[in-house]
Protein backbone atom coordinates (compact mmCIF):
# COMPACT_ATOMS: atom_id res chain seq x y z
CA UNK A 1 0.00 0.00 0.00
CA UNK A 2 1.19 3.56 -0.72
CA UNK A 3 -0.24 5.83 1.92
CA UNK A 4 3.00 7.63 2.31
CA UNK A 5 2.56 8.75 -1.51
CA UNK A 6 -0.94 10.79 -0.55
CA UNK A 7 0.35 12.64 2.50
CA UNK A 8 3.74 13.66 1.68
CA UNK A 9 4.15 17.54 2.24
CA UNK A 10 0.41 17.29 1.49
CA UNK A 11 -3.53 17.61 2.76
CA UNK A 12 -5.22 14.29 2.62
CA UNK A 13 -8.93 14.25 1.82
CA UNK A 14 -11.28 11.42 2.48
CA UNK A 15 -14.47 10.33 1.94
CA UNK A 16 -16.53 6.90 2.79
CA UNK A 17 -18.97 5.77 1.17
CA UNK A 18 -21.69 3.20 -0.79
CA UNK A 19 -22.39 3.00 -3.91
CA UNK A 20 -24.24 0.81 -6.28
CA UNK A 21 -21.16 -0.64 -8.45
CA UNK A 22 -17.73 -0.19 -6.69
CA UNK A 23 -15.85 -1.57 -10.00
CA UNK A 24 -16.84 1.78 -11.72
CA UNK A 25 -14.68 4.06 -9.49
CA UNK A 26 -11.36 3.49 -10.91
CA UNK A 27 -12.58 4.15 -14.32
CA UNK A 28 -14.59 7.05 -13.72
CA UNK A 29 -11.16 8.31 -11.52
CA UNK A 30 -9.17 8.32 -14.49
CA UNK A 31 -11.96 9.87 -16.48
CA UNK A 32 -11.46 12.97 -14.04
CA UNK A 33 -7.62 12.60 -13.93
CA UNK A 34 -8.04 16.80 -15.63
CA UNK A 35 -10.27 17.90 -13.09
CA UNK A 36 -8.34 16.29 -10.06
CA UNK A 37 -4.93 18.07 -11.50
CA UNK A 38 -6.42 21.47 -11.44
CA UNK A 39 -7.54 20.98 -7.77
CA UNK A 40 -4.01 19.96 -6.92
CA UNK A 41 -4.42 16.26 -6.32
CA UNK A 42 -1.56 14.13 -6.72
CA UNK A 43 -2.54 10.95 -5.80
CA UNK A 44 -6.01 8.57 -5.01
CA UNK A 45 -6.08 5.78 -3.24
CA UNK A 46 -9.17 3.39 -3.48
CA UNK A 47 -9.81 0.72 -1.11
CA UNK A 48 -13.03 -1.56 -1.21
CA UNK A 49 -14.84 -2.93 1.80
CA UNK A 50 -14.41 -6.47 3.00
CA UNK A 51 -17.78 -6.58 5.48
CA UNK A 52 -19.87 -3.98 3.77
CA UNK A 53 -20.66 -4.40 -0.15
CA UNK A 54 -20.54 -1.38 -2.21
CA UNK A 55 -18.87 0.30 0.75
CA UNK A 56 -15.49 2.36 -0.57
CA UNK A 57 -13.08 4.49 0.88
CA UNK A 58 -10.90 7.68 -1.29
CA UNK A 59 -8.43 8.94 0.45
CA UNK A 60 -6.93 11.84 -2.17
CA UNK A 61 -3.38 13.21 -1.66
CA UNK A 62 -3.78 17.21 -2.42
CA UNK A 63 -0.81 20.04 -2.49
CA UNK A 64 -2.63 23.23 -3.26
CA UNK A 65 -2.58 27.11 -1.62
CA UNK A 66 -6.66 26.72 -1.66
CA UNK A 67 -8.11 26.81 1.21
CA UNK A 68 -9.52 23.57 1.56
CA UNK A 69 -13.56 24.87 1.65
CA UNK A 70 -13.08 26.11 -1.68
CA UNK A 71 -11.48 23.21 -2.96
CA UNK A 72 -14.56 20.91 -1.32
CA UNK A 73 -17.22 23.24 -3.12
CA UNK A 74 -15.39 22.63 -6.30
CA UNK A 75 -17.22 20.82 -8.92
CA UNK A 76 -14.89 18.36 -9.08
CA UNK A 77 -16.72 16.80 -5.97
CA UNK A 78 -20.13 17.39 -7.20
CA UNK A 79 -19.39 15.55 -10.64
CA UNK A 80 -17.65 12.81 -8.69
CA UNK A 81 -20.53 11.92 -6.12
CA UNK A 82 -22.60 12.53 -9.09
CA UNK A 83 -20.98 9.98 -11.26
CA UNK A 84 -20.61 6.91 -9.11
CA UNK A 85 -24.01 7.19 -7.81
CA UNK A 86 -23.91 9.01 -4.56
CA UNK A 87 -26.97 11.14 -3.66
CA UNK A 88 -26.30 11.85 -0.32
CA UNK A 89 -22.94 13.31 0.16
CA UNK A 90 -21.28 12.02 2.76
CA UNK A 91 -19.25 13.82 5.37
CA UNK A 92 -15.49 14.49 4.15
CA UNK A 93 -12.34 14.35 6.56
CA UNK A 94 -9.40 16.89 5.60
CA UNK A 95 -6.22 16.93 7.64
CA UNK A 96 -2.72 16.39 7.60
CA UNK A 97 -0.43 13.39 8.68
CA UNK A 98 0.64 13.94 12.51
CA UNK A 99 2.24 10.75 13.11
CA UNK A 100 3.08 7.08 11.60
CA UNK A 101 4.87 3.89 12.53
CA UNK A 102 5.74 0.71 11.36
CA UNK A 103 5.68 -2.07 13.50
CA UNK A 104 6.30 -5.15 11.34
CA UNK A 105 8.34 -5.42 7.91
CA UNK A 106 6.22 -6.47 5.07
CA UNK A 107 8.02 -9.08 3.14
CA UNK A 108 8.16 -8.21 -0.61
CA UNK A 109 6.12 -11.85 -1.27
CA UNK A 110 3.78 -11.21 2.01
CA UNK A 111 0.37 -10.57 0.83
CA UNK A 112 -1.29 -7.07 1.04
CA UNK A 113 -2.67 -6.29 4.70
CA UNK A 114 -5.75 -5.22 5.10
CA UNK A 115 -6.82 -1.46 6.19
CA UNK A 116 -8.46 -0.91 9.23
CA UNK A 117 -9.73 2.80 8.92
CA UNK A 118 -11.76 5.02 11.71
CA UNK A 119 -12.37 8.50 12.29
CA UNK A 120 -13.28 9.84 16.37
CA UNK A 121 -13.50 12.85 18.35
CA UNK A 122 -10.50 12.64 20.96
CA UNK A 123 -10.37 14.69 23.77
CA UNK A 124 -6.59 15.16 23.38
CA UNK A 125 -5.11 13.79 20.09
CA UNK A 126 -1.13 14.27 21.58
CA UNK A 127 -2.53 11.74 24.23
CA UNK A 128 -3.70 9.35 21.95
CA UNK A 129 -0.69 9.34 20.06
CA UNK A 130 1.06 8.37 23.18
CA UNK A 131 -1.24 5.95 24.37
CA UNK A 132 -0.71 3.93 20.81
CA UNK A 133 3.26 4.06 20.90
CA UNK A 134 2.78 2.49 24.45
CA UNK A 135 0.57 0.04 23.07
CA UNK A 136 3.26 -1.10 20.10
CA UNK A 137 4.18 -4.46 20.83
CA UNK A 138 0.47 -5.50 21.80
CA UNK A 139 0.10 -4.15 18.17
CA UNK A 140 2.61 -5.93 16.79
CA UNK A 141 1.41 -8.85 18.71
CA UNK A 142 -1.98 -8.30 16.95
CA UNK A 143 -0.55 -8.31 13.53
CA UNK A 144 -0.99 -4.23 12.65
CA UNK A 145 2.01 -3.73 10.02
CA UNK A 146 1.87 -0.20 10.30
CA UNK A 147 -0.07 2.54 11.95
CA UNK A 148 -0.80 5.99 10.48
CA UNK A 149 -3.09 9.13 12.58
CA UNK A 150 -4.26 12.45 10.43
CA UNK A 151 -5.30 15.16 12.66
CA UNK A 152 -8.23 17.40 10.76
CA UNK A 153 -7.91 21.06 9.94
CA UNK A 154 -11.20 22.03 11.06
CA UNK A 155 -11.12 20.22 14.48
CA UNK A 156 -7.80 19.12 16.37
CA UNK A 157 -9.71 16.77 18.22
CA UNK A 158 -11.04 15.08 15.07
CA UNK A 159 -8.32 12.41 14.33
CA UNK A 160 -8.29 10.15 11.28
CA UNK A 161 -6.68 6.48 11.90
CA UNK A 162 -5.53 3.67 9.62
CA UNK A 163 -3.95 0.57 11.01
CA UNK A 164 -2.43 -1.92 8.32
CA UNK A 165 -3.04 -5.07 9.69
CA UNK A 166 -1.41 -8.02 7.97
CA UNK A 167 -4.65 -10.29 6.86
CA UNK A 168 -8.10 -9.91 7.41
CA UNK A 169 -8.93 -12.88 10.27
CA UNK A 170 -6.26 -10.92 12.33
CA UNK A 171 -8.63 -7.75 11.59
CA UNK A 172 -11.40 -8.95 12.45
CA UNK A 173 -10.32 -10.87 15.74
CA UNK A 174 -8.13 -7.33 16.43
CA UNK A 175 -11.57 -5.43 15.72
CA UNK A 176 -13.60 -7.41 18.03
CA UNK A 177 -10.66 -7.73 20.89
CA UNK A 178 -8.41 -5.06 20.71
CA UNK A 179 -5.93 -3.51 23.46
CA UNK A 180 -7.14 -0.24 25.17
CA UNK A 181 -5.31 1.92 23.35
CA UNK A 182 -7.23 1.25 20.38
CA UNK A 183 -10.39 1.54 22.56
CA UNK A 184 -10.93 4.32 20.34
CA UNK A 185 -12.45 1.54 17.65
CA UNK A 186 -15.49 1.77 19.55
CA UNK A 187 -16.23 5.01 19.37
CA UNK A 188 -16.26 5.06 15.63
CA UNK A 189 -19.74 5.01 13.70
CA UNK A 190 -21.25 7.90 16.10
CA UNK A 191 -23.22 11.12 14.20
CA UNK A 192 -21.58 11.83 11.49
CA UNK A 193 -18.54 9.37 11.48
CA UNK A 194 -18.86 6.69 9.79
CA UNK A 195 -18.82 2.84 11.31
CA UNK A 196 -15.08 1.15 11.36
CA UNK A 197 -13.79 0.32 7.63
CA UNK A 198 -12.23 -3.06 7.19
CA UNK A 199 -10.94 -3.07 3.58
CA UNK A 200 -8.61 -4.31 1.27
CA UNK A 201 -6.43 -2.10 -1.48
CA UNK A 202 -8.00 -2.03 -4.80
CA UNK A 203 -5.75 0.96 -6.73
CA UNK A 204 -3.75 4.23 -6.52
CA UNK A 205 -4.15 6.84 -9.43
CA UNK A 206 -1.33 8.70 -10.08
CA UNK A 207 -1.77 12.27 -11.48
CA UNK A 208 0.65 14.24 -13.80
CA UNK A 209 3.18 12.03 -13.39
CA UNK A 210 3.71 11.74 -10.23
CA UNK A 211 5.68 8.12 -8.68
CA UNK B 1 -15.78 16.73 9.47
CA UNK B 2 -16.66 18.95 6.52
CA UNK B 3 -20.66 18.08 6.55
CA UNK B 4 -22.15 20.79 3.89
CA UNK B 5 -19.12 21.00 0.89
CA UNK B 6 -21.46 24.20 -0.47
CA UNK B 7 -21.22 26.24 2.13
CA UNK B 8 -17.99 24.43 3.78
CA UNK B 9 -19.88 23.60 7.25
CA UNK B 10 -18.10 21.26 9.48
CA UNK B 11 -19.44 18.61 12.16
CA UNK B 12 -18.46 20.26 15.12
CA UNK B 13 -20.37 23.79 13.79
CA UNK B 14 -23.38 21.53 13.10
CA UNK B 15 -23.16 19.90 16.85
CA UNK B 16 -23.13 23.55 17.68
CA UNK B 17 -26.40 24.55 16.26
CA UNK B 18 -28.00 21.15 17.33
CA UNK B 19 -26.30 22.21 21.27
CA UNK B 20 -27.94 25.80 20.54
CA UNK B 21 -31.72 23.89 20.20
CA UNK B 22 -31.79 22.88 16.52
CA UNK B 23 -33.65 19.74 16.03
CA UNK B 24 -34.74 19.03 12.70
CA UNK B 25 -32.43 19.97 9.12
CA UNK B 26 -34.07 22.74 8.52
CA UNK B 27 -33.75 24.51 11.60
CA UNK B 28 -29.97 23.58 11.23
CA UNK B 29 -29.79 24.91 7.66
CA UNK B 30 -31.30 28.53 9.21
CA UNK B 31 -28.59 28.52 11.72
CA UNK B 32 -25.67 27.74 10.50
CA UNK B 33 -26.52 26.98 6.70
CA UNK B 34 -25.91 23.38 6.23
CA UNK B 35 -28.28 21.80 4.01
CA UNK B 36 -29.60 24.99 2.80
CA UNK B 37 -28.24 24.76 -0.77
CA UNK B 38 -28.19 21.72 -2.67
CA UNK B 39 -29.64 19.78 0.61
CA UNK B 40 -27.46 16.86 -0.30
CA UNK B 41 -25.84 17.05 3.26
CA UNK B 42 -29.03 16.39 4.92
CA UNK B 43 -28.56 12.57 6.16
CA UNK B 44 -25.13 13.63 7.69
CA UNK B 45 -27.10 16.58 9.48
CA UNK B 46 -29.72 14.10 10.70
CA UNK B 47 -27.27 11.82 12.11
CA UNK B 48 -25.71 14.30 14.27
CA UNK B 49 -29.26 15.24 14.85
CA UNK B 50 -29.91 11.76 16.13
CA UNK B 51 -26.49 11.22 18.08
CA UNK B 52 -27.00 14.20 19.73
CA UNK B 53 -30.75 13.09 21.14
CA UNK B 54 -29.33 9.77 21.73
CA UNK B 55 -27.19 10.72 24.46
CA UNK B 56 -27.45 10.22 28.18
CA UNK B 57 -28.95 13.20 29.91
CA UNK B 58 -30.37 14.32 26.64
CA UNK B 59 -34.06 16.13 26.72
CA UNK B 60 -34.34 16.17 23.16
CA UNK B 61 -37.12 13.84 21.98
CA UNK B 62 -35.38 11.42 19.47
CA UNK B 63 -36.75 11.72 15.95
CA UNK B 64 -39.33 9.54 14.73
Amino acid sequence: MNIAEVYRHSMVIASDYRIPDPSRVWPLLERRKDGLADMGAHHVLIYRSLTEPGRVLVMIGVRSREPVVDLLRSRVFFDWFDAVGVEDIPAVFAGEIIDRYELIEAAPDDPPGVLVSGIVSVDNAAWLISELHSAKPTFRDAGVRKVWVFQAFDDSREVMILQEIDNADNARRWIRQHDEAAAWMADTGVGVYPPLFIGEFVQMLRINGEQ
Amino acid sequence: MYVCLCLGVTSRTVAEAVAAGATTANAVAEACGAGSECARCRRSVRAIIDAAAAEPGSTEPRPG
